[in-house]
């Protein structure tokens, strides 16, 4: 017969203040797995955002990502005239050219990073239809004007509706403010792709062509015809793949957290070990009574185990809790990191989905079987008359 | 003093929770070092102030635009400046794009290279050699240890942004600050758009006194002002600190995390220290009994936790250095392969551990040494503990 669940509860409570440390510290545990956790995750999510399958991106060769690419205007006549690319109800072609340039602009906290500037035409539009303008309009073709995504108006200075991005003698007014379902464009300015050329001094360069397949079988035709093509030295990806490439930017992050959590779930058993080895010392009598009573090793083990995960839980269900709260207040605004694929910052947002809260609350059922299974076997191990005489 | 001995006895008391105590502690601080370290690292700490007299020059737009050759005639003038090479950012891939194969590889000038890069060390032949010979390259002791390449081997890259592939022959190894960077000639990107357009990505250059650094780099900001290809001018230190500013928050990250973990170990700890000053309330009571101040009971429990966290401390350091070798191995296969080769655990890192295990042991000994301090006598005896 098991020991009541309600013999628990009672001495989880009785303890206050003993009980209270123990749930704090695991509670802090969880919290900051989850914390770095859902960092990572937001990170995956931005380039794991939905994109159309038929999507296709080409490169320089070589070039891990459009800011480290470059191409002439021949590349483009090349690849436009290959047979298999999606139309609009206008009957035009969804290819677009475009230009990506860095420029440096100062964040909120006062320091100065890399953000990309993309030269777009019509076409761009139509290929990113998650790509939605939230306040203000779209630039006008042949002015300097441009969008940002709302989550670079958020993360940088000077970037509100009627603002001018200024760096080292290139401008842009800002008329419009976009959101793209959090993918990687959400951390990028868009203007129009001649003034971005005039601006910069490249007329005439590109740095990657974006295309739809009309479907999947012209898909893996066009890859192949682009890089065939002995003419221009292109690479050619599904928009996926070019992102998911990327995507490496989150690996170090998740390190973190796997290194943080499991050293300090290790340690925080060690504090729930010391709680219940505490605990098993002082009911050494009751305990002895219990298996007079007829309470067998195992309902004793499966007790004392129970109480401890009980006690881990409880401290899991607070660090979620503390982490959700965290997130929801002053980590709301986006967050940044080094996109080493584009020497360009991207934005994301801490992540903390479901399944994450999942895995926080089974972590610190981990760190209550752990902390609890040893003083739990003493417990079980008691000789029963020797307890009972004991003072 | 003389206690010393009695605190020793009641570390010890207990063994499982003494241990499990100081395996948290342990635990902690080896993570402790880690961060530290891994913070460091990023700050690029371990340059020691070397390279004070060393100035780099980018376009003010960023490193993503390029500057006219041309520059190198202007800046050349400008009283204090030594010597000025352009550099050429290659970004090019060895073998494969895994970011395990990241490293840099930059055009220089090999002429003046030593100049520029005085506080590195290169055999005088592999420079001589380096310097004759158009498609050799010198690779730091990092790149020569990771990808053990011999004097003579060939290499290739393959372009990114600069559509070329490189076949360069290995002609020396240098010593210094930064060894997992490659340095090719300029002329080998001779057949580039980049040179062909008459530009390159950055000028590196020497000025004779670090007092001139100031002076120099206002100088070269202004002159280029007004030009189409403005500049920004700025020491090594600041030139390197822009990578870890593009990081973004990673380095509040790790030292938020440091906080959360330090607060953690002194909840168990303080924890533990309850407890045991908790079962000896009778003990305490007789010893005060016997004419022991409140004060002296204080300092017997602050010591008590403070020897512990200092026990755990030492192991901890101890351990962090197998465990960071372990660590360093592993990240080489990860994708995060460009931090662990300049991974270092400097000194400021143990100290920040010991200093850290001594915080723990006085912050979480406090209140149960307040408590045992404060205690009735003549109540705590007629209780049965």
């Amino acid at each position: 017969m098991p020991l009541p669940v309600r013999y628990n509860w009672r001495n989880v409570f009785g303890r206050k203040i003993s009980t209270g440390m123990t749930v704090a510290g695991i509670g802090l545990v969880v919290a900051v797995y989850l914390l770095v956790l859902s960092l990572a995750e937001g990170m995956r999510k931005t380039f794991e955002a939905p994109v159309s399958s038929r999507a296709i991106v080409a490169l320089r060769v070589g070039a891990q990502s459009d800011a480290m690419s470059i191409m002439g205007l021949s590349e483009y006549e090349a690849v436009r005239t290959l047979p298999g690319i999606e139309s609009d109800a206008a009957g035009r072609p969804l290819i677009s050219p475009e230009i990506v340039v860095l420029i440096r602009v100062p964040r909120k906290d006062g320091r100065k990073t890399n953000i990309v500037v993309r030269g777009v035409v019509d076409e761009a539009f139509a290929l990113r239809p998650a790509l939605k303008i939230v306040t203000g309009r779209r630039f006008r073709p042949g002015t300097s004007e441009a969008i940002v995504s709302s989550r670079t108006r958020q993360r940088f200075v000077g970037m509100n509706l009627g603002e001018t991005i200024s760096s080292a003698g290139q401008r842009w007014t800002i008329v419009g403010v976009f959101e793209a379902s959090n993918s990687p464009y959400d951390s990028e300015v868009w203007a129009d792709l001649n003034n971005v050329q005039a601006q910069t001094h490249r007329e005439g360069v590109l740095s990657v062509i974006r295309l739809r397949a009309a479907d999947d079988a012209a898909r893996g035709r066009m890859m192949t015809a682009i890089e065939g093509d002995q003419r221009i030295k292109l690479a050619a990806k599904t928009e996926k793949q070019y992102f998911a490439d990327q995507s490496g930017a989150a690996k170090p992050i998740e390190f973190l957290a796997y290194l943080v959590g499991i050293i300090m779930a290790v340690g925080a058993s060690f504090g729930a070990m010391n709680t219940m080895y505490a605990q098993v010392t002082a009911r050494t009598r009751e305990i002895a009574t219990m298996r007079a009573l007829g309470f067998s090793r195992g309902a004793v083990l499966a007790s004392f185990v129970a109480e401890s995960v009980a006690l881990a839980l409880l401290g899991g269900v607070i660090g979620a809790a503390a982490a959700a709260l965290a997130i929801h207040t002053i980590w709301a605004s986006p967050t940044g990191t080094q996109n080493f694929a584009t020497f360009a910052e991207v934005l994301f947002n801490f992540a903390l989905t479901p399944e994450l809260v999942v895995r926080g609350l089974l972590f610190s059922v981990g760190i209550g079987l752990l902390g609890g299974f040893f003083p739990a076997l003493r417990a079980s191990r008691l000789q029963i008359t020797g307890a009972l005489r004991r003072a | 003093m003389k206690f010393l001995r009695l605190v020793f006895k009641n570390v010890f008391r207990k063994k499982t929770r003494t241990l499990l105590t100081m395996g948290s502690i342990v635990l902690v601080l080896v993570l402790t070092v880690v961060l530290t370290s891994l913070l460091a690292t990023l700050e690029r700490e371990n340059s020691e102030g070397k390279g004070g007299t060393r100035i780099f020059v980018q376009h003010a737009s960023g490193l993503g635009y390029f500057l006219p050759l041309s520059h190198r005639q202007k800046i050349e003038p400008i009283p204090g400046v030594l010597a000025v090479t352009p550099e050429v950012w290659f970004g090019g891939t060895y073998i494969d794009q895994r970011p395990q194969n990241f490293f840099g590889q930059l055009s220089t000038d090999p002429e003046t290279w030593k100049t520029i890069f005085d506080d590195f060390s290169i055999d005088p032949a592999q420079l001589t050699a380096w310097q004759s010979q158009r498609d050799s390259f010198i690779a730091g002791q990092q790149l020569i240890d990771r990808y053990h390449w011999k004097i003579g081997d060939r290499i290739q890259l393959t372009g990114s942004y600069i559509p070329l592939n490189l076949s360069l022959v290995l002609a020396g190894t240098y010593r210094g600050a930064d060894e997992s960077t490659i340095f090719f000639h300029n002329k080998y990107l001779e057949n580039s758009w980049i040179a062909r357009l008459g530009q390159t990505g950055t000028f590196v250059l020497r000025v004779t006194r670090p007092e001139d650094v100031g002076r120099v780099t206002e100088a070269i900001d202004a002159y280029f002002n007004n030009s189409s290809a403005p500049v920004k001018a700025m020491p090594e230190k600041q030139f390197q600190l822009q990578f870890v500013e593009m990081l973004g928050n990673v380095k509040l990250l790790i030292r938020s995390i440091l906080l959360a973990v330090l607060f953690t170990v002194v909840l168990i700890t303080a924890n533990t220290m309850a407890m045991s000053a908790r079962e000896r309330v009778t003990e305490i009571a007789v010893i005060r009994a016997l004419g022991f101040r409140p004060r002296d009971v204080l300092w017997l429990v602050l010591a008590e936790s403070v020897t512990l966290a200092l026990l755990g401390g030492v192991v901890g350091v101890l351990l962090s250095f197998p465990f960071t070798r372990l660590l360093v191995e592993a990240l080489k296969r990860s994708p995060a392969a460009i931090f662990a080769y300049n991974f270092r655990v400097p000194v400021s890192s143990i100290a920040t551990a010991f200093v850290a295990a001594v915080v723990i042991g006085t912050v979480s000994g406090f209140v149960p040494a307040i408590r045992a301090a404060r205690l009735s006598v003549v109540t705590a005896l007629r209780q049965v503990a």
